[in-house]
């Protein structure tokens, strides 16, 4: 009885998150049946795929205890530099996303050349960073909006097996990187470094150039984040990505990743994102009081994460062995 | 201990000090702090700012807080300590421009608000803001007036600006107020809330059409919202022009560029048109003549237009967003 007991515990604390999002999914279902169809579902996926894979990146530097302010800002300076390719410049699309794919990389690496290998704070570069990024972004598109060609939205509304292209690059970079994280050296270097950079250092693991690499891989990220948003908006306006730092960072901490490193998935980072996106679609689909979102989106992530929290507590107390000391 | 060679950088620094403060320049010099330049219609006031008082001769000093009103604080008193003869601020809301107005008050600076009107409060000030209720409420009515022409039944969509900015609230009540008289064709079964977030608007739009695919009446709070607007009608096949088959009635506040562009192509019934050049022109006015101790009524309210279809030639020379495009071009 107990030992039933104990596993339903196990298995409830284990799957909070999931069981909170089908607790979700369950209300706005009863709410409204057309938020139930598969066609609503695609639709969410489309819609949190740009900051689900963003934070899928900044998973990667929760993992190593440490922060990226600057994706919302490299989100847009991508997008600008893409728009300013493509619309001034008369490139092909290709080259505008592979420019988009440079420029992020390129942030990426001298946020972590200056954590890394300067000993600067992960929050002092990325802000700087953020403010670097969109001011150059604003400078080169003298705040001006630049309408993109219909071709460029076609990579949003494009479905391969009926399955729109963002959500595919979303799972094609969601695999990748839980790939990384769970069959890699690397990956499990990240986990070493985030829980302990003194004992990995110790071990041999480069630190600095982990460090780098993690920067590296959540500017690229960004950039993609941006292609997708580009695409779906198919314009460059002058606040892209601004405040997505934020949605970002709650998504990856609602999946279960930890501000002070050594925790957190890929798949966490998705599942966070898609539990806020399916929050605010369910709310257009009740047509809630407008003023009611933002109360109810963070009372979610509230309850997400003391549920992640207490779920670690109870599990760990749960897997404790019980030893009896025999009295004298 | 002063020595000898230190006396010639004493007398020109004290000469410099002298100049600087016993002879005040004849040019003024009018503080302009932006809360933020991230849209085509804050760079275009910017700019028709920088216009009017180049014409006039004043000097413009400039600042944008980008979106945080204790910068734009900063902002206010570096320009106080710089002496300058006026400001001119375009607030983040309605309330963090108390302390910059009291802040003006007590150096005995004239400050005009552009734009967001602030709360009350007992400090001295001229705001210069569009009727922004007014403007909505007549481009909505245009519309509805369109859709009862058409003898149909209308299912309406609002995106909403931000909750906390009182253009936006402002905005809402005038389509609300429109729309009342009409509810025996109009229904409004979708209100998107934006924070004047494009993402947030293209997210919005795209559930809301999904649940209510018949929505033909969609009223937009600004006009940055048009392109996830326009993305999400063109995924949902609705984005037609004027007498096409399936035209969703579509209107907008602001008067930028695009909204110009898609009147000219006809996909746009309305739009509301905020007169930059003349809020811009009466905001320099108003600084100048506060400093000139004359007497300036405290709210100068810009009536703004609808421009449509029907006359689109006779007041685009008045769109701010027609003469950008038609320079563009």
């Amino acid at each position: 009885m107990r030992a039933a007991r104990w596993n339903v515990s196990k298995l409830g604390l284990t799957y909070a998150p999931a069981l909170l999002y089908i607790g979700v999914v369950g209300t706005f279902g009863i709410l409204s049946p057309s938020f139930l169809s598969i066609e609503n579902f695609l639709n969410i996926f489309v819609q949190c795929s740009a900051v689900a894979i963003v934070a899928i990146g900044m998973t990667f530097v929760l993992l190593t205890a440490g922060i990226d302010l600057s994706v919302g800002s490299i989100m847009f300076l991508c997008s600008a530099i893409a728009g300013v390719s493509v619309v001034r410049g008369d490139l092909p699309i290709s080259l505008a996303l592979l420019f988009m794919v440079i420029g992020g990389l390129f942030c990426g690496v001298v946020n972590g050349y200056f954590i890394a290998r300067k000993g600067m704070a992960p929050f002092i570069v990325t802000l700087s960073m953020l403010f670097v990024a969109r001011g150059s972004g604003l400078w080169i598109t003298q705040t001006r909006a630049m309408n993109l060609p219909d071709t460029f939205r076609q990579l949003a509304t494009t479905r391969v097996l009926g399955i729109p292209v963002p959500v595919l690059v979303l799972a094609i970079v969601l695999i990748t990187a839980h790939l990384i994280l769970t069959r890699t050296v690397f990956g499990r270097q990240l986990y070493a470094v985030g829980n302990n950079p003194v004992a990995a250092e110790r071990a041999g693991i480069d630190v600095p150039m982990v460090l780098i690499a993690v920067y590296m891989i959540s500017g690229t990220c960004a950039s993609i984040g941006g292609m997708l948003t580009l695409a779906q908006l198919a314009a460059v306006s002058p606040n892209l990505g601004q405040g997505r730092e934020l949605d970002v960072i709650a998504a990856a901490v609602l999946g279960g990743a930890s501000l002070f490193g050594g925790r957190g998935t890929a798949f966490g980072a998705v599942l966070g994102a898609v539990l806020v996106e399916t929050v605010r679609n369910g709310m257009n689909m009740v047509d809630a009081n407008p003023y009611v979102y933002p109360v109810i989106i963070g009372l979610i992530i509230f309850a997400a994460v003391f549920l992640d929290s207490n779920r670690h507590r109870q599990l760990a107390r749960l897997r404790k062995r019980k030893i009896r000391t025999e009295a004298s | 201990m002063l020595r000898n060679w230190h006396l010639p950088f004493v007398v020109v620094l004290g000469f410099g000090l002298l100049s600087g403060c016993s002879e005040p320049s004849e040019q003024l010099r009018i503080g302009v702090a932006f809360e933020t330049l991230q849209t085509e219609y804050w760079v275009a006031s910017v700019e028709a700012i920088e216009a009017e008082l180049r014409r006039r001769n004043i000097e413009m000093i400039e600042a944008v807080a980008d979106n945080d009103a204790n910068r734009q604080l900063d902002q206010i008193h570096i320009l106080i300590a710089r002496g300058v003869d006026g400001i001119i601020v375009s607030p983040k809301d309605s309330m963090t421009v108390i302390p910059m107005i009291k802040a003006a008050n007590r150096a005995n600076i004239p400050i005009v608000i552009y734009n967001r009107p602030p709360a009350d409060n007992d400090g001295q000030s001229v705001t210069v803001v569009a009727d922004n209720y007014e403007i909505a409420k007549a481009t909505v009515e245009y519309m509805a007036e369109r859709a009862v022409e058409t003898g149909r039944k209308y299912k309406a969509m609002i995106l909403i600006g931000d909750l906390g900015d009182i253009n936006a609230i402002a905005r809402r009540d005038g389509f609300d107020d429109a729309i009342r008289p009409f509810s025996d064709i109009i229904e409004v079964v979708a209100r998107v809330p934006t924070e004047w977030s494009q993402d947030k608007a293209l997210s919005g739009v795209t559930s809301a059409l999904q649940v209510n695919p018949d929505i033909n009446f969609v009223f937009a709070s600004t006009d940055f919202l048009f392109p996830p607007l326009i993305s999400a009608l063109r995924t949902a096949g609705k984005y037609k022009k004027i007498g096409e088959e399936g035209h969703v009635l579509l209107g907008g506040f602001d008067g930028d560029p695009l909204a110009y562009s898609m009147l000219v192509e006809r996909y746009l019934d309305a739009d509301g048109v905020q007169d930059v050049y003349f809020d811009c022109a009466a905001s320099v006015d108003a600084v100048v003549r506060m400093h000139q101790n004359q007497i300036v009524e405290s709210i100068i309210r810009d009536p703004g237009f609808v421009i449509h279809q029907g006359n689109l030639e006779e007041k685009a020379g008045q769109m701010w967003g027609a003469q950008i495009a038609r320079s563009n071009d």
